[in-house]
Order: structure tokens, then sequence, then C-alpha cells
């Protein structure tokens, strides 16, 4: 009779006990497992099943979900973003590394000039993009910032346009002083007049305003360029200074988010703003549906002036995969296509570089100022301040006083 | 067994297993952080770019600057103003709690943290629907024929409202923990013995409940002192905050070097208040009975 036999003779068969012990042995056990699968597993798996994926860095209003996911079936790749809120976040997030982590970048302006010349990205093949429906107005030669500045290589591709103009409110503001930027001074308004928390551009409005009335905007400036409401000399800088402090009194208050902004309009608090034109294109087409009263307008080009920006798409300098960087292509050509643009001005309420005209209904041609792409032109492309410390100055004076 | 044996054994061994892990993660994930911050606030920022030419301009101008000390001092007032509303209000509501509440009292202490259930950015935005110009006070003042009341919103005074609503739980909690533990006949012995009720209150409740209340003007100093959510929702054109000027320089200003000079002198004025704080507790006197007292 062998050991085991003896052992299973002599002892009589018992259901076998589960102890606390065992049970926390057991779930240790699977959660070690559990977590070791977890952190390996993506590692694990046939590098041939790997998808490959695509990151973007942009705003996060352009992260249209049935787009991207129509690019994925496409392509069979993921496409991941991740978020900003202004260029300089964008640029402080490229310069601390993140050419490696995003493959794709969003800039406005003369922002992807400036990634450009500190080497963040890198030339878009332009042979591998259809742009035959792209408006004259936003590629060269008649739209230059989409290429180096000192040489013929393109850096970025178009995506959107608009100004940062004023929604005002007809019924409430004065004919004669809905079209100048001093109508964000005027003391006649006091009390129902807002802004946005954006130091840049709130200087960079009052910077129009100062010129224009120190008479320096169509003299020769030191640099040997043209007026650039971000280039400011000491001086203009000091009288938007006093401009600014001057507003703080007339203002309701600086807006965060344009929920704020968008309520404070409505119930006639605020008569006059500037913002993206979102906020008047909804209170508009509530009139239109017989649903408002409100009468508002937005004005794209204020006499003195004003703000423009037609973002872009830049591939970062982190991209050396061949198969990566033809997808990068891939992606931009795809957001440039129709429908896409379609989905985005309908969607998100952004004018396309496009031209959907034939796709859109009257009113979306109208409030997203697709008759008048030529307007870009007039309008000072945002850009970084020529010295940030100094603006912050005056900006801490401002916000100080 | 091994293993088993070495953790019993050898206390260094156990000591270094047990404290290892968190102390690693200190010095890898605030330590180091913080010490990067200082050295930074000894740089100068250029164009975006952070430059390792070590001056003392950043503090000159954080410390010396009216435009930037305004900030640090406006924020160390609205701190303490904020602190002294929610000690004067949550006292009386913790001894009522804890003296009267019966079997009640971890229910309503409960509840005065009840709006904690949500966001800061929930709680901001009803305080909005409430405060603002077309908010549920000012319309129903404006239904009964009164002028809206202009300084509840986006004034400073709005800031405070704010602040007071988010932060008074810390203070009223910390009371209330002090309180629980405080033996209530020994204002029945000051009673027994001459004193009135105001006398035996400070002359027995408030210093033995004093560390409690310390802890509590802490819990509402630091985080009010470090706001930047509420001023710049509710605070309007004038209510910008040390912090939210701090935020402008790491955010679109970039300004990197200037904000971390204007973070280590936050962090080292908060720790002054700490201190101060920490120097008025009297141990002994509180009824602390452990080793050092």
């Amino acid at each position: 009779m062998d050991k085991t036999n003896s052992t299973s003779n002599s002892v009589p068969h018992q259901k076998r006990r589960v102890s606390r012990r065992s049970v926390i042995k057991g779930a240790a056990a699977l959660s070690a497992a559990g977590f070791t699968w977890k952190s390996i597993g993506p590692f694990v798996r046939d590098a041939e099943a790997a998808t490959l994926e695509l990151r973007w860095l942009g705003w996060e209003h352009y992260n249209v979900k049935s787009l991207t996911a129509e690019f994925e079936n496409r392509h069979d790749v993921k496409v991941s973003a991740g978020f900003f809120d202004g260029n300089s976040e964008a640029w402080n997030k490229l310069r601390a590394g993140g050419t490696q982590d995003f493959d794709l970048v969003m800039a406005d302006g003369f922002w992807p000039r400036l990634y450009a010349k500190q080497g963040l990205v890198q030339s878009v093949d332009y042979s591998k993009l259809d742009l035959s429906n792209v408006f004259d107005d936003f590629v060269p030669p008649k739209f230059t910032l989409l290429r180096a500045e000192d040489s013929e290589d393109m850096i970025a591709a178009p995506n959107c346009w608009g100004g940062y103009g004023f929604t005002v409110n007809m019924d409430k503001v004065a004919a004669e002083d809905q079209e100048s930027v001093n109508l964000l001074f005027n003391e006649k308004y006091e009390g129902h007049l807002s802004t946005s928390a954006r130091f840049e551009e709130n200087i960079a409005l009052a910077g129009i305003l100062a010129a224009h009335n120190m008479g320096t905007q169509d003299s020769e400036r030191p640099d040997g360029k043209s007026f650039n409401p971000y280039v400011l000399s000491d001086e203009e800088l000091e009288e938007c200074k006093r401009l600014l402090i001057k507003q703080k009194g007339l203002l309701v208050n600086r807006w965060n988010d344009e929920d704020t902004l968008e309520r404070l309009l409505r119930a006639q608090v605020v008569w006059a703003s500037p913002e993206w034109s979102g906020i008047y294109r909804r209170i508009h087409f509530d009139k239109l549906d017989g649903k408002s009263d409100l009468n508002m307008r937005h004005v794209l080009k204020p006499t003195e002036g004003g703000l423009g920006w037609v973002d872009q798409w830049s591939i970062t300098s982190g991209v050396t995969d061949s198969e990566k960087l033809e997808i990068a292509h891939k992606w931009i050509d795809f957001r440039l296509e129709r429908e896409a643009m379609k989905t985005v001005a309908v969607e998100i309420g952004w004018a396309p570089t496009v031209d959907v005209r034939d796709m859109l209904p009257e009113r979306y041609v109208d409030t997203l100022f697709l008759n008048e792409t030529g307007s870009i032109h007039g309008l000072y492309q945002f850009d970084a301040p020529s010295s940030p410390e100094k603006w912050e100055r005056i900006w801490s004076a401002v916000e100080a006083a | 067994m091994r293993g088993r044996r070495a953790l019993h054994l050898d206390p260094r061994v156990r000591f270094a297993t047990l404290v290892g892990p968190g102390a690693l993660f200190i010095v890898l994930f605030l330590l180091i952080p913080l010490l990067s911050i200082v050295v930074f606030s000894f740089w100068r920022t250029e164009s975006y770019e952070l430059i390792s030419d070590w001056n003392v301009n950043n503090y000159e101008a954080v410390l010396g600057e009216w435009i930037y000390l305004k900030f640090l001092l406006k924020s160390l007032a609205m701190a303490a103003a904020v602190s002294a509303i929610c000690l004067v209000y949550a006292w009386p509501c913790a001894y009522l709690i804890a003296k009267h509440g019966g079997r009640y009292k971890l229910v309503l202490v409960l509840l005065t943290a009840a709006p904690f259930l949500t966001g800061i950015l929930l709680r901001i935005t009803a305080m909005q629907q409430i405060l603002g110009p077309i908010g549920l006070v000012n319309m129903a003042l404006m239904e009964l024929g009164a002028q809206p009341i202009q300084v509840l919103m986006y004034t400073n005074i709005a800031s405070a409202v704010g602040l007071i609503y988010l932060w008074i739980p810390f203070m009223l909690l910390a009371i209330y923990l002090s309180l629980f533990n405080f033996n209530f006949e020994l204002l029945e012995v000051a009673k027994v013995n001459g004193a009135r009720p105001w006398r035996a209150f400070f002359e027995v409740t408030w210093p033995l409940n004093w560390m409690g209340t310390a802890i509590g003007i802490v819990l509402v100093f630091i985080p009010t002192f470090a706001a930047s959510v509420t001023p710049r929702f509710l605070g309007g054109p004038n209510g910008s905050m040390f912090v939210n000027r701090l935020e402008h320089q790491f955010g679109s200003a970039g300004t990197w070097a200037l904000g971390s000079a204007m973070g280590v002198v936050m962090c080292v004025a908060s720790l002054v208040v700490i201190f101060v704080l920490w120097r008025t507790v009297r141990l002994r006197r509180a009824g602390f009975t452990g080793a050092g007292a």
C-alpha cells in the first residue's frame, strides 16, 4: 500500500475548507497577475498586430468624434488627441519634448513659422494634399504664412479661419460706435462691456487703437516691416496700458468661457464684446428661428483694423518614420475634404478654408463669412508678442491698477 | 521564510522596506519638482525660453514691485478675511452640533460637507447662477422692484463669498472634532466657581479647543491663499489674486522664472502662517498628553 493510498484511506474525504487566508492569497495572486498583464500586456503582443497611432495636439473643438472614427476605419490607424488653450501653451509643450509625444500640431497666425524656426515642425509635402477646393485666399501666393520665412518650404496646411471681432447688440449700441475698436473703451457703455481674459489679444486690440490714435499705424516701423499689433514700441505699449487701465472701469467682467459671455449677451447685461463669432451665430440663428428678439451683429473688421487667424496643421519634427509621415499627410488631406469641412462648419461652427458654400444652408454661409474670405488679408494675424516679458509687465500693471 | 525572518529580525530592512517606497515617491514627485522650481526662480526667461543666468531679479520684482507685491498682500488679506469669517460662522455651528446634536451629530456634520459631493467648477457655476447680474438674488430683487446689488457679482466681495462657501466645511469639521472630545462638564465646574458663560467660554472652551481651531484656520487659509478658480470666475476685472498672476506666468505669458519665484514666495508665506499658528498652540494646555507635550 503506498503512502498516498494509505493517506487517502485513513483520512475521510472532506470538502476543502476555504479559509480567510486562502481567499486573501488568491485575491493577491489574481491582483498581481492582473497588474502584471496590464503593465506588460501592450508590449507582448505580436508586433505585426500593433496599430499605428497618430497623435495630434490642437484645440479641443476640432476633436470631432465622427471624423476621427471615419479616418480610423479608412486607414486602420488609431488617432489620439491632446489639447491646449492657446498657441503659447502648445509652444511650451513642444519645447518641453512634445515633438516626441505628438505627430501633428495645430497653430495659427505666425506661430507655424516660429515652430519652423525652432525646428519643432518639418515640411509638409503639398503634392500629397488635394488643395483644389481651398479658397485662394488661404494658400500662397495670397496667404504666405504657410511657408517658411526664409525658404520656399511649406510648413503648414490650412484648416479653418476667422476673426476676433466684436459681437454688438445693435439695439443698445449707437450705429456710429459699432465698427470702431474704440467701442471697447467708450465710457458711454460703462458697465455693459466685456472682454476675454486672454492678455495677448487684449493688448493687441488696444495696440491697434493706440497706434491708430498716435498715428504710428501707417508710419515706418523700427523693424522695417508693416504694422503688427504684436510688435509694439515702448510708447505704444505705454498707451496700451493707459487704455486698458481706463477700460477696466467699464467692464462687467473678463470672460473665461463662452457660456458666461453668451448668458450675459442674451440677458443684455453686456452689449458688446470681442469674441470668435460663435456666440453671435447662435444668437442670430435663434432670431432667424423666432426664438429670440435680439438684434446682434458681428463686426469682423473694425475701422482701425482687427485681429484674424487661419489655423493650420503642421507635422512635428519628431515624425521620422516614413509610414507615420505618410499617415500624417493623409490626416491633413482628410481634414481638407469637403465633407469633413462641412462637418466642422456645421457641428463646431468654424469657418472652413475649403469652399463648401454649395453644401451649407445660406445662414451658415452668411454667418461664417464665407462670401468674405478676402477679409482675412485686412486682419492682423495672431502672433507671439515681440517681448513676452514686457507684455507680461504691462498686463500685470493693468491687473494691479 | 528567510524573507519573512529578515523582516522580523532586521529592523533596518523592515524600516527601509516600509518607508522606502513612500520616501522615494515624495523625493521623486514632490521634492525634486519643488527644487527645480527654486532653481528656475533664480534664472530668467526670454521669449518663452528659460536661461540659466543666475540672478535675484525675479525676487526683487515679486517683493519689490507694487504690480506683484499688491497681489501677494491682497491674497494674504483675502485669506485672512475669509478665515476670520469662516471662524466666526463655524464656531457656533460646531458648538451647537457637538453639544446639542445628540445622535444626529455625525449626520449634521456630514451634511455640511454635502457640497463636496460635486466638483469645484460646478459649485462655482452654481454661485454664478445665484449671485450674477442675472442670478437668483438680483432677479428676485428686480421682481420686487428693487435695484440689483452690483457688488454681488464680478467683484472681490463675490470672490470672498464663493471662497467662504467653498472652505467653511473644513473649518467646521476641525472645530467639531476638537469639541467632540471636549468635556463640557468643565463648563459646569467653571459656572459653579462663579464664572459667567462668556468667561467660561473664553477661559475654558476656547483655549482647550484652540488646537482644532488653529487647524481649521490653516485648512481655510492655505486653500484660500492658493485659490485661482473662484477669483477667476467670480472676481471680475479687479478680482485677480496672487495665484492668478502665478498661473499667468506659467500659462500664456511663458515667464516661468518669474512664476517660479512667485511660487517660492507663496510657499514660504504659507509656511510662515503655519509656523506662527503652530507657535500659538500650547499642547499641554490643549489637553494633549502624548510624548513631548
